[in-house]
């Protein structure tokens, strides 16, 4: 369960990028943010991460305020969410298999766990067969999906994506909010900011509009 | 929020160790960068120590020569006694006749027959006079030498005021050269060391900056550069102290033989080793961990 009370976001010596937002997203729930590039979709994932603060207003997460997270209780936060970030951010030099068992390693599961898990989340994102490649010499939708399968295999309670079909032709945008969905249905909550309205129309979950940093829907 | 502690240490070993191995480049690179800063460093210790020691050594022999009224020659235990109690007189050597002889003797080896036909001894007995260190100042030895020229045994005091004054103002300028070049070597060396070392940081800021997105502690991020810094710095100590002893070797046939003492080593092996080690990896690590903590914070 998140909520967000009259959270505001500005930069020193630019324009606000959140205005008053306040919202509620129960557990389990499928929520699409969309807007124009620059309407504050990516802060407001950033601030539900603790990456960013918000100059104002209230964030709780499951009963606790995370208004002014201390740096020693990030970690904690951050293995509890799945983050898909719109650049991917896998590490070049390390294999498939290595990208998506970092998120575990940071937080000592056991070898032999690692493994067991790494494997399930790969064939269930199906790049099985690339669990030995490094992530450029793979295309697009094959390194959306390995950073798909790092921020699920820790079953996290919430996953965050940023625009993750943004670079992606249609029939794979479709593969990837259905993984979503599948993961939505067990529990977990989906928080997806997306420009798509063709996505949304075609799964018409809940959805909020964000324009100026303001709520407008 | 971790499931187990030992896995967590297992991870943070095992990938400081992997990362070690990729950036087994950077590791090279910065470990000869500290090596051959702490080595010109060092060398610039060495020379500027053993200078010291040779201009003090210098200073050491600033003494006075009193020459002795021959009448007054079999007083000389007196005499000592009268030195010694003259404010600033560290010692007071007597120097007979006939050691006088002996010692021009001795100075003019191969010569001797300069002194054929000289039959009785001209030389004057003497006592050499060494100064205490707090008297080594160009005014007070005038003033020791005034003191005793007034004692009516004394024929005649001798020492060099020019050489004085122009060795007591020559240590002052070593010493401020050698502080002042100190601070800007010691600066340069800092600011390489760093630079180098951030410059390998720097080239994996993503990599930390992933650790941190998916949940690293600090520790588990910062725990290779730790141990790299630890390896930087012990291979760059013992590879500064090598090219220091081979860099001696190599020049030490070269340089003529009384230019030697700058290039020996002032202090034991061991503690310098210690020294430079302990630099390597003090620097490797501090110098590691300032550069990270602006990548830590995503």
């Amino acid at each position: 369960m998140i909520q967000m009370f009259h959270v505001s976001k500005s930069y020193e010596g630019g324009v606000p990028a959140l205005v008053d937002v306040t919202l509620k997203i129960p557990k389990g729930e499928f929520l699409f943010i969309t807007g124009p590039s620059g309407a504050g979709k990516s802060t407001l994932l950033k601030i539900m991460f603790g990456s960013e603060a918000p100059t104002e207003g209230q964030i709780i997460l499951d009963g606790r305020n995370y208004v002014r997270i201390p740096s020693s209780e990030l970690p904690a936060l951050r293995r509890r969410i799945g983050f898909v970030f719109q650049d991917f951010k896998l590490l070049p030099n390390k294999t498939v298999f290595e990208n998506v068992a970092l998120s575990l390693k940071v937080m000592g599961v056991a070898p032999s766990d690692v493994k067991r898990r790494v494997a399930r989340m790969l064939s269930y994102v199906k790049l099985q067969h690339r669990a030995n490649f490094k992530p450029l010499s793979l295309s697009g939708g094959e390194q959306q999906r390995v950073a798909i399968a790092r921020a699920l295999v820790k079953d996290p309670a919430i996953i965050l994506a940023d625009e993750p079909t943004g670079n992606l032709d249609p029939s794979l945008s479709v593969q990837i909010i259905e993984l979503f969905r599948e993961v939505s249905s067990r529990g977990t909550t989906v928080v997806v900011a997306t420009h798509d309205k063709m996505l949304i129309e075609k799964y018409g979950r809940r959805t909020v509009a964000l324009e100026g940093g303001r709520l407008i829907g | 929020m971790s499931k187990s502690g030992s896995a967590d240490l297992v991870y943070i070993i095992g990938d400081a160790l992997r990362s070690l191995r990729e950036n087994a480049g950077t590791t090279v690179l910065t470990s000869f960068t500290l090596a051959f800063s702490l080595a010109i460093f060092s060398l610039f210790i060495f020379v500027i120590t053993n200078l010291n020691g040779v201009v003090e050594g210098w200073g050491e022999k600033t003494q006075l020569i009193v020459y002795v009224k021959d009448a007054s020659v079999g007083q000389a235990d007196s005499i000592r006694q009268a030195l010694a109690a003259i404010p600033g007189v560290k010692s007071a050597e007597f120097v007979s006749k006939e050691k006088a002889l002996a010692q021009l003797k001795e100075e003019l080896k191969g010569h001797d027959g300069i002194l054929d036909g000289v039959d009785a001894n001209p030389l004057p007995a003497s006592f050499e006079v060494r100064v205490r260190e707090e008297f080594k100042q160009p005014e007070q030895i005038a003033g020791i030498a005034g003191s005793i020229k007034a004692l009516d045994w004394a024929e005649e005091v001798q020492y060099s005021r020019e050489w004085v004054e122009k060795l007591s103002a020559f240590i002052r300028f070593i010493q401020l050269a050698a502080v002042a070049t100190g601070i800007f070597l010691g600066a340069a060396t800092l600011f390489i060391i760093s630079n180098t070392i951030r410059l390998g940081v720097y080239a994996r800021k993503d990599e930390i900056e992933i650790m941190k997105l998916v949940g690293a502690s600090d520790m588990y991020v910062k725990a290779p550069f730790v141990l790299e810094g630890l390896l930087q710095g012990l291979f760059g100590g013992l590879l500064a102290m090598f090219i220091l002893a081979l860099g001696r070797y190599a020049v030490l046939s070269e340089i003529p033989s009384y230019l030697r003492f700058a290039v020996e080593m002032p202090f034991s092996t061991a503690l310098f080793l210690a020294f430079l080690t302990g630099a390597g990896m003090l620097m490797g690590v501090a110098g590691s961990l300032i550069s990270m903590n602006r990548f830590l914070k995503v």
